[in-house]
């Protein structure tokens, strides 16, 4: 039985019309058209499909999208303000930390629940922040140093 | 995934009710770290999802009177990490805790999800094992507590009746002389552990006076190696003990071989184990064996 849900994302109230089983991932990408969170397990062991739920990273395939009434969910497409980046959005484009891209919304979001929590990590607390988002690409170093270049304010 | 109801109750009382009224096939949601997978494999059927996050006070973590702590059927694996209680009385299951290396995952999951899997390889369960942890079940008659020592009937099979859910774990309180230590072997720290075993033990004048050797996947359920903990309690500890207690341990195994190790690995190991777990442990507790 499909049910009217509403779902604040990115600060805006979106309603959806769909069943229980829906994850947030497919209702992110299509139902409401944000493909910024990007699907590739679809089942909880890459991190792609990582969203924030009230500031704290979470699985989207994992999610079911009925459970998340009343919460604040912020995708990717939520870190820019107007069309300035978020700054570590522009630290991975600075230090080569994308190449294919598809870690890369589920990367930055789980950097930013961590800097949000501690704005000054050192190198091994930023590698344990992002120990649930896989990289095939870039084997992380740069990953690392984009993270740690925005606690140094660069 | 097929379709099912999704329901959720405001109170225990109603969560429970609801499982019990609705057949064959309803299902807890909290985390949905296991559950939500297995229902998009179909390897879970269920008619009825039962979503829990919104009973209040289920999430919290209390020091009880008694020195104890007690947790509910939400507090998530990053509370539980994070909280200070835990991470100075019970070092054990922060240990086993943190070396989950999802953040995500411990941010949604939450201990009793993960101890109602009922996997012998869970890292929370041989740790709480070390500590003789309680689990509070509530049912449509009340409540009952249990030691988790005998919540695992078998594998992937808990003692939970009809309209059954566990609602919370307590943790005695710790005694000063007490030194834990959790150690697994994994193929990647990303993987289920291929062993884990999880120690405390409390001495006094160079003698043990408890002990508790849990050791998970390396039988159909998380147990207490019975036999190597008597070798010990009562004992002086020296390091022939603790040698002995390890290879008795080892002799109580019953593993299996699976894609990530072989039973003759996983009974070479947990020896192996056992021995260091007791070393780090005596060393917390003080005591140079």
């Amino acid at each position: 039985m499909k049910e009217k849900v509403i779902l604040q994302i990115n600060g805006e109230n979106r309603e959806v019309f769909i069943e229980p089983k829906r994850t947030l991932l497919e209702v992110l990408r299509e139902e409401i058209g944000l493909t910024g969170t990007k699907e590739a397990c679809d089942t909880g062991a890459c991190g792609a499909c990582t969203v924030l739920i009230d500031n704290k990273p979470v699985l989207s395939c994992l999610t079911l999208a009925v459970a998340c009434k009343g919460k604040e969910i912020t995708t990717i497409e939520g870190l820019k303000e107007g069309e300035k980046l978020h700054p570590l959005q522009a630290s991975f484009i600075e230090h080569g930390a994308i190449q294919c891209g598809m870690c890369t919304p589920g990367m930055i979001l789980s950097a930013k629940a961590l800097l949000d929590e501690n704005p000054d990590p050192g190198e091994i607390e930023v590698r344990k922040a992002i120990a649930g988002n896989l990289c095939r690409c870039t084997g992380y170093v740069k990953i690392v140093e984009a993270i740690l270049a925005v606690t140094r304010g660069e | 995934m097929k379709l099912f109801d999704y329901l959720e109750p405001g109170t225990i009382g109603e969560a429970t009710q609801l499982l019990y009224d609705c057949g064959e096939k309803p299902r807890i949601l909290a985390g949905g770290i296991h559950l939500i997978p297995r229902m998009r494999k179909g390897e879970i059927e269920a008619e009825y999802v039962i979503d829990i996050q919104k009973i209040p006070g289920l999430d919290r973590i209390v020091t009880e009177g008694k020195g104890g702590v007690t947790f509910g059927a939400m507090a998530r694996l990053r509370s539980i990490e994070s909280s200070r209680i835990i991470q100075s009385k019970y070092p054990v299951l922060y240990e086993a805790i943190h070396q989950i290396t999802s953040v995500q995952t411990k941010y949604m999951g939450t201990a009793v999800g993960n101890l109602c899997v009922g996997t012998p390889a869970s890292d929370v369960a041989t740790s709480l094992f070390a500590l003789g942890a309680r689990l509070k079940i509530t049912g449509t008659r009340g409540e009952r507590i249990e030691p988790i020592e005998k919540f695992y009937a078998d594998y992937h099979l808990t003692s939970l009746k009809r309209g059954e859910m566990v609602t919370g774990v307590v943790l005695p309180d710790s005694p000063p002389g007490m030194g834990t230590a959790f150690l697994n072997l994994v193929r990647t720290h990303a993987d289920i552990a291929k062993i884990s075993v999880a120690v405390a033990i409390v001495v006094e004048d160079g003698i043990c006076r408890d002990v508790r050797v849990a050791i998970g996947a390396a039988a159909p359920t998380v147990f207490r190696a019975a036999k190597a903990e008597s070798l010990l309690n009562g004992e002086m500890i020296t390091s022939q003990a603790v040698n002995k207690a390890a290879e008795t341990a080892s002799a109580e195994t019953r593993p299996i071989t699976d894609l990530r190790s072989t039973a003759e690995y996983r009974r070479e190991m947990a020896k192996v184990l056992v021995k260091r777990a007791l070393e780090k442990a005596l060393a917390r507790a003080g005591c140079r064996g």
